[in-house]
């Protein structure tokens, strides 16, 4: 697919990276030169340097041949500009563009209005938000995916020290009686990602992910030593930016007590008025004297949300040290993400890479229901629709091959059913299949499980 | 750091892509059974047999090749292409040591054309196509050949494309570098398919015509006649080189435009263009004037042959039709010249590139500007687009390196004992891969009677023209290598 990208900054760079891995004709329009040169360097992408608001701009980076326009630019502005000129120059060009305004709901309606068809408006924060706000309430838990319209249920863990799983393999694992249809999908172990079998070991400070039926999650949280859900009671969030306001407004509405950081002093004014009960706070947050103060001891939670990966980092290991329970650092930048794994903030996330994610499942469409890219985009979880003609359709999941590096993880039967399967069972057509894969077989898999047999013209 | 085991691991594949490339004329020589079938299967077998080992022995990393690693392996491609090239022709009676072999294997590959054969006719048919298709292969680039068909490397490869293209207005046809590469090629293979038929209803053999349309796609030089395109005596013939030649020196990105998105306003349009077909009409017509003087031309033939070799200089191929020896000076300092200029940037042809000498006239006239106007501030256009300081500065950097190679070159070859003619002109004419020069390697002459150092000295030069100077240049250079 010929694929135009606007915006050449982290969250193009990687769209733009993953796009032309997986074989699209892909071109960036970017007006600085040094990033332009940048992006040359280390991508096999065309690189147009210009404006993503100039009309001649993008005809020069060949709008008029382009399929799809990502308007990804740091200016909300810019991306609907970009989809305005993308509308006027060719109406069968599909657009997405990323929005960072609070406003973004306001402005999918009036973009609706106004006839301008944007297919999808990304916005992240607001997205994010549902994923935080459920894994704060699972002490343990540092993340949670749904598939299957919530019927199946991916979490992360990490096994500490103590866990009773720490040294096990996966199959005396499998013995000790775990609940059925769980699995577990996905092993991060410093910078490796191992897809693992039966022999694979369990050690300590992996950061494991389980597959189940969202029913037995409970269950299966249990059987790997983790305390049940409990009430949150006090939150602190660092940083007042979007995503910040919009946890503690979510917050608010369970009735938890938060106090919310933030340095900027009329920004605090302005915060203090969007939220209620939250406390706002006119302080710096990676400041161990103001932490104790403000009593960060003892907290549920110590969401580090502000701009800077490193302060989220640093402040992250500040809470634990002063007693946080649970951490989440916003981080931005990939490559920091293993590395705030190992310094033990479990949870990690990222809008860039949400956004990165967002527009692969958009790409993939049609094919594939969702994607979640885990780690530095090594591993992959995707969710694709089983066509009668597939290869893998009818035969016994023993029998099937798949690439090395893949599992199936759950399979979403249309009737509702949910199933982790085993070598015994049967893919069928129309089922909603879940796949645990490095990344580097994605395409290798994605062709194989959706090629149809060639029809032969006659 | 540089992982020399995925250069290895690379160049191995170089390796077996070239002996893959040596079938063709080992074919002919079993179809001929002549003499030159041995040297030409035993160097076919070593070169895949040392392919193969590299390849073999060592692996490519999963990560991408860095920018370092793609200069060093183009460099390292290049020089093997011209030694392990070489073979056939040290197997055989017809050279005489490695220094002739890899000076002429060299002299192909970089599409220079400078041969160290007194007499053409004499190399049997199998070497003779070996000699040729060498310039078809290093015409496009045979790391870029690679690239279209080989396309494993990902993003290294974007760096590999800038190394063998260096300085060349990075523009790429495609968003994916392999299809911009096969898209480049595609035009390279479809005009050498149009010249041979060309010849061929023209009469030449099909032999003949297959080997001359190599020679003039890659803008090479060798023929398969010591007399060269005169020794057709006809000027048909002569007028279809031009023509080709004209096509091979000019950017294959516009003609990919013209010919196939059929967009003749890009071509026509193009300041390069534009300048490079003004740069012929001009060249022609002041040594045509200057000929019009001599004894025993006819306007035609005249005309015929000042734009003969005036095309075949300044798109560096180095096909003669006459002997420009005995030309007035004007016409042939002026052939000098244009050695230095060279055709357009992304075609087959050496030399500076029209575009580069466009844009020094243009920075010395801002610096003219900025003479009188102290407080003004000038921008460099070319073709409405303004050019960044930046690209200016490694422009000015460029034209000074190749004249520090042009001179230093020219000490060495001094002090071998040539004389100062040869000297210049045999420097100038494989530093911009053309082939004949004056003096005692003129049209007429061959670079037989050189020094072995000077043929070492011609060798290099026409790798480092080749590949524009700073690949294979910041090799040698102590900060390439510091970790």
């Amino acid at each position: 697919m010929r694929i135009l990208i606007v915006g050449g900054g982290e969250v193009g760079y990687l769209t733009a990276r993953r796009l032309s891995r997986e074989g699209n004709e892909v071109t960036i329009v970017e007006p600085d030169s040094e990033r332009c040169a940048h992006l040359e360097e280390s991508l096999d992408v065309r690189v147009v340097r210009g404006s993503a608001s100039s009309v001649d701009d993008l005809r020069e980076a060949g709008l008029k041949q382009a399929e799809l326009l990502i308007a990804v630019t740091g200016s909300d502005e810019v991306n609907l500009l970009a989809c305005l000129i993308a509308q006027g120059e060719s109406a069968a060009l599909r657009r997405v563009a990323s929005l960072r305004t609070h406003e973004a709901d306001r402005w999918r309606a009036v973009c609706e209005q106004a006839g301008l068809r944007i297919d999808l408006i990304i916005h992240p924060e607001s997205e994010l938000t549902s994923r935080i706000l459920r894994v704060l309430r699972m002490p343990g838990v540092s993340d949670i995916v749904d598939y299957a319209g919530g019927r199946v249920k991916l979490f992360g863990m990490s096994v500490d020290e103590g866990s009773w799983a720490a040294g096990k393999t996966l199959a005396e694992l499998d013995r000790a009686g775990p609940p059925r249809n769980s699995l577990i999908a996905m092993i991060f172990r410093g910078t490796e990602v191992i897809i693992p079998h039966g022999s694979d070991v369990l050690l300590p400070n992996d950061q494991i992910y389980i597959v189940t039926r969202s029913s037995d999650l409970d269950k299966v949280i249990e059987f790997m030593g983790l305390h049940a859900r409990e009430a949150l009671e006090r939150v602190i969030i660092l940083g007042g930016k979007q995503l910040g306001i919009w946890v503690a407004q979510e917050l608010e509405k369970m009735r938890v007590d938060v106090k919310l950081f933030e340095r900027d002093s009329a920004r605090c004014h302005k915060i203090a008025q969007m939220l209620e009960s939250t406390v706002v706070v006119h302080g710096d947050g990676t400041d161990e004297a103001t932490l104790t103060e403000e009593n960060v001891k003892g907290a549920a939670a110590f969401l580090a949300f502000t701009a800077h990966d490193e302060d989220n980092i640093i402040a992250s290991l500040l809470a634990r040290r002063l007693g946080a329970q649970k951490l989440v650092a916003l981080i931005n930048r990939l490559n920091y993400i293993p590395m705030a794994h190992r310094l033990g903030i479990s949870t990690t996330i990222s809008p860039r890479l949400h956004i990165v994610d967002r527009i692969l499942q958009f790409v993939r469409k049609g094919r594939v229901l969702s994607v979640t890219t885990f780690r530095e985009e090594e591993a992959e979880a995707i969710e694709l629709v089983a066509s009668p003609q597939s290869r893998y359709v009818g035969k016994k999941l023993k029998d099937v091959r798949l690439p090395r590096g893949a599992i199936v993880g759950a399979i979403a039967r249309p009737g509702g059913e949910v199933t982790v399967p085993r070598g015994e069972e049967s893919i069928q057509a129309g089922d909603s299949v879940i796949f645990f894969t490095l990344e580097r077989v994605v395409r290798e898999l994605e062709s194989a499980f959706l090629r149809e047999p060639e029809r032969r013209p006659r | 750091m540089i992982r020399f085991a995925a250069l290895a691991h690379v160049t191995g594949l170089a390796l077996l892509g070239l002996a893959a490339a040596m079938i063709a004329p080992a074919a002919i020589a079993l179809a001929d059974s002549s003499d030159d079938l041995r040297p030409l299967l035993y160097s076919l077998l070593i070169t895949a047999a040392a392919g193969a080992l590299l390849a073999w022995r060592f692996r490519l990393p999963s990560t991408e090749l860095t920018r370092r690693e793609g200069i060093l392996l183009v460099t390292v491609i290049w020089f093997c292409a011209a030694a392990f090239g070489g073979l056939p022709f040290y197997f055989s009676h017809h050279y005489q040591g490695f220094t002739d072999a890899f000076f002429e294997a060299a002299s192909g590959f970089t599409t220079t054309g400078a041969t160290v054969l007194p007499l053409v006719e004499a190399l049997p048919r199998g070497l003779q196509f070996w000699r040729i298709q060498s310039h078809w292969l290093g015409g496009m680039g045979i790391v870029l050949l690679g690239i279209a068909i080989l396309p494993l490397l990902g993003v290294g490869s974007m760096h590999l494309y800038r190394a063998e293209f260096s300085g060349a207005k990075s523009e790429k046809l495609k968003p994916r570098i392999a299809e911009a590469a096969i898209a480049l090629w595609r035009i390279y293979v479809a005009l050498t398919l149009a010249q041979y038929v060309v010849l061929r209803l023209a009469g030449v053999g099909s032999y003949e015509a297959v080997c001359h349309a190599f020679s003039t796609l890659g803008t090479g030089g060798f023929s398969t006649r010591t007399d060269s395109i005169a020794g057709f005596r006809q000027p048909a013939v002569e007028y279809i080189v031009i023509f080709f030649m004209i096509l091979a020196g000019s950017n294959f990105a516009r003609q990919y435009q013209l010919w196939v998105e059929r967009k003749p306003r890009a071509f026509f349009w193009d300041v390069e263009i534009r300048a490079y077909a003004g740069g012929i009409a001009v060249g022609t017509a002041v040594i045509l004037a200057t000929l019009l003087g001599h004894e025993g031309y006819s306007l035609e033939a005249a005309f015929r042959s000042s734009l003969f070799q005036v095309t075949s200089i300044v798109t560096t191929t180095g096909f003669v039709t006459d002997d420009y020896e005995k030309w007035k000076p004007l016409a042939q300092i002026l052939l000098l010249a244009l050695m230095y200029v060279g055709g357009c940037t992304g075609s087959s042809a050496g030399g500076l590139k029209v575009s580069r000498v466009v844009l020094l006239l243009k920075v010395v006239m801002r610096e003219f500007k900025a003479i009188v106007e102290r407080r003004g501030v000038f921008a460099v256009r070319v073709g409405g687009q303004v050019v960044p300081d930046a690209s200016i500065r490694s422009l000015l950097n460029l034209v000074y390196l190749a004249l520090l190679v042009n001179f230093a070159s020219c000490f060495l070859l001094a002090a071998m004992g040539v004389d100062l003619l040869t000297t210049i002109s045999a420097v100038a004419a494989c530093m911009f891969n053309i082939g004949p020069a004056l003096g005692s390697v003129g049209p007429m002459e061959n670079y037989a009677h050189l020094p072995g150092g000077a043929k070492w000295v011609l060798s290099c030069c026409m790798i480092a023209g080749r590949l524009e100077f700073y690949t294979m240049l910041v090799v040698a250079t102590p900060a390439f290598w510091r970790k």
